[in-house]
């Protein structure tokens, strides 16, 4: 006897129980072994193996035990893909039952049976559903196409759903609009293309808000969201469409409050600010908003950070409602944080004594977190409300009477920014600062006392034996305090010479601290009254409002309120995966004094506005207004592309075949080698002067070998002329026989770069001959991201074979002719992106003396004619600051500060970007371009 | 998108047949009958190649009318009643993609209907081969064989003696099967195929 035994087992087991009773003659038995495997399927047992079993219960009239399959059937069709087709020909005769709730449980279990092999035979019963003469069973059919869409896209597009489905916008039953509207809106986002499916026009509008009124609460939302993504042609249809939506503010469900707010705030910037239309609009969203608070704490949350963002767009909607914001005991802490920080938003002299009487409470609470941010707030108070101001110290002063460690932490750290925004007012105080001395543990903390020590070192007696004190554990100290206490001597020094000492001297292992320790050195080495008017420069004041989110992002953020993004407080694409097309986009506004108060904001308190940190900002804002103006963007490229295209084709007719671009090194011998020669010599040639720029194009590469192409040999380059990005190829031919039958494909890549037109070879490419084709490109196609994010992958087909390889494009292609940005955008953008996105280069053997680069008015021309925009320049002690701005057809954003040295080979690039990850490419490219 | 090789056997007539179901209860009829008689319901499963009339045969025993059908895509199930004998058939899909299911239904079979086209000659080693591999399982060694060489009404069909020879039928020695000619569309044949059935089953016991 073998072992065999052992895998034979004499045991039936649960599961062959179960088989035998599913398979028996008795219907009660029956829907009872059913029931049995669906509640072994809830727990977790894997019952799959009576799949063929359970299938076969699946024809009966019992409702019941219907409902009991199909539930099975969503759990383990994909477990059992081949097994699942034996389901198809019940749901084909369910879709066609009598009884409509049979129809529509069969339509919406088709659409969640994810199996590839069995969609093609549901179609036709989900496009009879479609139809259906109950509205139940339509509605539930519009879910499955989107449903449908996310297993396969294009046989939803290819049978023609989405026709179907927009019809049902038209449906005379407000549920089935909702779904259809949910639906269309799903398969939107899904897509690659970002194309609307839905086109909304006046009609269709109507019929949505039709439908609003009548529908559920969750299809009302449906409804709403899709409503927000129409743009009004005109303000009075925009507020015909606010006038409908209104009454939804007035719901129980906060979703559906939450999705009108977003749609009148997006219409509200169609309208001019002052009409009595958005006055009475404005009344009209406060209350709900405020209703809001007081749901649960979880929805509150919700609500206060879309209030939030309203506050930033539009502070006056709320202003009268300061009292709700207050705190309650009970609030849990992340509502009270949130509710902390809409209170400083909407603190103004009107409410100040009120405010501050509450934050006063807040500070001698018990939570940490809660009191801290209570005390900041103080002093944000103060710097925002100059009247306050005096009331705000002096209860400071009482918190640091009470002597909590973190609470005077806290305080001394906001009174360094009331320092900095009221000079020589409150210094009265020091004194009581300076006794608290020892308590201060957290490096901000100290940073900040060393900060007002070195500041006021004339003030201070005893300021040096002070600073002293924190210099016995100089090498144990943050970073942050170290900078600080390096300045702080060095002040002192210079304020007070006769009884200071050189306290400088210490090694470190921070670049940053030896630097700035050198940099002090060297001036006060060299010229003690340089070093004074340095160090002790008057500063900069600092803002009045901290933590605004940047207007762009703002307006993004609006128009995803009530959703995710708005919780977060970032765009969708920062956190949905895959999602990288279509950013929506708050609409224009239509008059000139239409600027959202958002902008106002921007303006009032720009002379002022000086973030503490940034030292490049102040540079910014004495930006040379004068400098001499840009070249106008558009002659400049349709010049060069216009002529020199037209010169290129010559030269290339003249050389038989040489580059089809001028720029580019054309691959034929006999040709002259490099870019610059041939372009400076046609510049001869026909008498252009040779201030002109050609457009910068990268020099061909061989992209695919002969030995590897079987005979065929590829080099190419990309290009952009007036807006079209273009392949330029040369075929060469080493093969014996002719090839022929060329065809290009591209994958996806980063930019959706596709070809625009197929590629065209007209005549067979005979041996030992070149051919140059230009291959346009469009950027609209689908996107996946690669690594490196400009690298694309290209399959060329000939009459030999098909062959593959990888190019990297230049990232300058896809810089848009539209990427000048306005100085004031340019500064306020500069300042919301976070200093961590900044990166820096080093462009080195720049020949500064060559044509074109000598000033820095050629270097930016250069740089202009691919398209980025130099904004502004300076001069700072000799050295030039360019700076520019880029836009990529993807739409991100890049800003770059050009530092330029006369007679130093080396530029100095610093950039910035939300997507840092085009960095690298960025610096590439303009190290391509100034080389060229 | 649907290959309707069994739609040759619709008849214009079929729209209104199947208006006339919806008010057939076939369920009511049944439970009738069960309170006169308490036998067993025997299980019969109904097999062939894809469009051999199958589905049509399933309906025309069932409601005794012609109704349109499409390819089975899975299977269908229904109560028959023949002569006080209850019947549950099943009619399986015969697609290429289907047949390797048909073993799933094979337990507790009383009896197999195998319908063949008789008009496709090309198809009917295929046919066969089926037919073998079937008969080969041991869950249907008692089952009764019932064949039928179905659209008898087609022109140039195979009689019944070529399709007997097509299909090997001598071969079988031990298995109680009978071979009848057919045409679902015009109701021929099947009384008698039903009616050798019934009385196969009921000496069988």
């Amino acid at each position: 006897m073998t072992d065999s035994k052992y895998f034979t087992t004499t045991k039936k087991g649960e599961i062959f129980e179960l088989k035998s009773e599913l398979n028996s003659d008795k219907k009660e038995k029956k829907k009872e072994a059913v029931k049995k495997v669906i509640a072994s399927m809830t727990v977790g047992k894997d019952v799959s193996a009576l799949f063929p079993d359970v299938v076969n219960c699946m024809q009966t009239d019992n409702l019941e035990l219907k409902k009991l399959v199909y539930l099975y059937l969503m759990n383990y069709a994909k477990s059992q893909p081949d097994m699942a087709i034996m389901a198809v020909n019940t749901f084909v005769k369910d879709c066609e039952d009598p009884n409509p709730l049979i129809r529509a449980l069969a339509v919406r279990t088709m659409g969640c049976i994810r199996v590839d092999k069995i969609t093609e035979y549901l179609c036709e019963p989900l496009r009879k559903c479609l139809k259906d003469e109950d509205p139940y069973v339509r509605k539930t059919a519009a879910i499955c196409v989107a449903k449908l869409h996310d297993i396969n896209a294009s046989m939803v597009e290819d049978q023609g759903f989405l026709d179907q489905l927009k019809e049902l916008l038209s449906d005379s039953n407000p549920m089935v609009v909702a779904n259809a509207v949910a639906s269309l809106t799903e398969i939107n986002e899904a897509s690659s293309s970002g194309q609307p499916l839905m086109e909304l026009n006046a009609s269709t509008i109507n019929k949505l808000l039709t439908a609003l009124n009548e529908c559920t609460e969750w299809g009302q939302v449906f409804i709403l969201d899709a409503l927000s993504q129409y743009s009004p042609k005109d303000e009075r249809e925009a507020q015909s469409i606010c006038e409908r939506i209104t009454p939804r503010l007035a719901h129980a469900n906060a979703a559906v409050v939450l999705s009108a707010v977003k749609c009148l705030m997006k219409f509200m910037e169609l309208m001019v600010s002052d009409s009595e239309f958005v006055k009475n609009l404005s009344k009209k969203l406060a209350p709900p908003l405020v209703t809001l608070l007081s749901s649960e704490p979880e929805v509150q949350y919700v609500a206060l950070r879309n209030i939030n963002l309203i506050v930033q767009k539009r502070p006056d909607l709320l202003k009268h409602e300061m009292k709700v914001f207050f705190v309650k005991y009970n609030d849990p802490i992340y509502v009270k944080l949130e509710k902390l920080d809409i209170m400083i938003r909407l603190a103004s002299e009107a409410n100040i004594i009120q405010v501050l009487s509450e934050l006063k409470e807040y500070a001698t609470e018990v939570d940490v977190d809660f009191v801290r941010k209570a005390v900041r707030a103080i002093g944000r108070c103060a710097i925002k409300v100059e009247t306050s101001a005096e009331r705000c110290v002096s209860t400071l002063l009482d918190l640091i009477q009470t002597k909590v460690n973190y609470v005077v932490q806290e305080a001394i750290v906001v009174i360094k920014d009331i320092f900095r925004k009221y000079p020589n007012k409150y210094e009265s105080i020091i004194s009581t600062l300076c006794e608290n001395l020892d308590t201060l543990d957290e490096p901000e903390a100290r940073a900040s006392m060393i900060w007002i020590i070195g500041e006021y070192a004339e003030r201070i007696d005893n300021a040096d034996e002070l600073l002293e004190s924190f210099l016995e554990g100089f090498h144990d100290e943050n970073t942050q305090v170290q900078l600080q206490l390096l300045t702080a001597i060095v002040k002192l020094f210079l304020k007070r010479p006769t009884d200071t000492q050189e306290l400088v001297q210490q090694d470190s292992d921070n670049p940053d601290l030896r630097d700035r320790g050198f940099i002090y050195w060297r001036l006060l080495s060299t010229d003690p009254g340089a070093a004074k008017e340095v160090v002790l420069a008057e500063k900069p004041l600092i803002a009045e409002e901290t933590d605004l989110i940047e207007p762009t992002l703002l307006d993004e953020l609006i128009c995803h309120i009530a959703s995710l993004a708005s919780v977060y407080h970032k765009p969708p694409s920062a956190f949905v995966e895959g999602r990288t097309g279509l950013r929506r986009a708050l609409p224009k506004t239509s008059g000139s004094d239409g600027e959202s108060s958002g902008d106002n904001q921007q303006q009032a308190p720009q002379p002022t506005v000086i973030p503490n940190q940034d030292s490049l900002i102040p540079d910014l804002l004495n930006m040379d207004i004068n400098a001499p103006p840009v070249i106008p963007q558009a002659s400049q490229p349709a010049y060069s592309g216009g002529t020199l295209d037209l010169l290129g084709g010559g030269l290339d007719s003249l050389l038989g075949g040489g580059g089809a671009d001028v720029g580019a090194a054309p691959a034929a011998p006999g040709v002259p080698p490099t870019a610059t020669s041939s372009a400076g010599l046609l510049g001869d040639i026909f008498g252009i002067g040779s201030s002109s720029t050609p457009v910068y194009s990268p020099p061909k590469q061989v992209w695919l070998p002969a030995n590897r192409g079987k005979g065929m040999e590829i080099s190419g380059t990309f290009s952009r002329k007036n807006g079209n990005i273009s392949m330029d190829l040369t075929l060469s031919n080493k093969a014996m026989q002719p090839i022929s039958g060329f065809a290009i494909q591209l994958n996806k890549n980063s930019f959706g770069v596709t070809p625009a037109a197929p590629l065209n070879v007209a005549a067979p490419l005979a041996p030992n001959q070149s051919i140059d084709v230009s291959l346009s490109l469009s950027t609209n196609g689908p996107v996946q991201r690669m690594d490196p994010l400009t690298n694309l992958q290209v399959a060329i087909k000939n009459s030999v074979d098909v062959f593959y390889f990888a190019t990297v494009m230049p990232i300058h292609i896809f810089f848009t002719e539209d990427g000048a940005m306005d100085k004031r955008v340019f500064l306020s953008t500069w300042k919301d992106i976070p200093s961590q996105n900044e990166v820096q280069f080093n462009i080195e053997n720049i020949n500064l003396n060559a044509d074109g680069l000598s000033t820095t008015d050629g270097i930016s021309n250069k740089l202009q004619s691919c398209n980025v925009f130099t904004i502004a320049k300076r001069n700072v002690e000799g050295q030039d600051m360019l700076y520019q701005s880029i836009k990529l057809t993807n739409g991100i954003w890049v800003l770059t500060e050009l530092k330029v040295q006369p007679g130093n080979p080396t530029i100095v690039l610093s950039l910035k970007s939300r997507a840092t990850e085009v960095a690298q490419g960025i610096f590439e490219a303009f190290d391509g371009i100034l080389h060229s | 998108m649907w290959r309707s090789k069994e739609g040759k056997e619709c008849l214009r007539l079929l729209e209104v047949v199947a208006d006339l179901l919806k008010f057939v209860n076939p369920r009511a009829l049944l439970s009738y009958f069960r309170s006169l008689i308490g036998s067993r319901e025997m299980r019969i499963l109904i097999l062939g190649l894809d469009g051999a009339g199958k589905t049509t045969i399933l309906y025309r025993l069932q409601v005794g009318e012609v109704v349109t059908t499409i390819p089975t895509i899975g299977f269908n199930v229904e109560q028959v009643t023949y002569k006080n004998l209850r019947f549950q058939v099943w009619d399986l899909g015969g697609q290429t993609s289907i047949r390797p299911y048909w073993r799933c239904y094979y337990s507790n079979t009383d009896a197999i209907i195998y319908v063949v086209d008789s008009a496709d000659r090309d198809r009917i080693g295929i046919s066969k081969q089926e037919l073998v591999s079937m008969l080969e399982e041991e869950e249907l060694k008692s089952a009764i064989l019932v064949v039928l060489a179905n659209k008898q009404d087609m022109e140039g069909a195979m009689t019944v003696a070529e399709v007997h020879s097509a299909l090997g039928l001598d071969a079988l020695k031990t298995r109680t099967f009978q071979i009848f000619k057919t045409s679902a569309i015009k109701g021929e044949g099947l009384d008698q195929s039903m009616d050798w059935l019934a009385n196969a089953l009921a000496s069988r016991k």
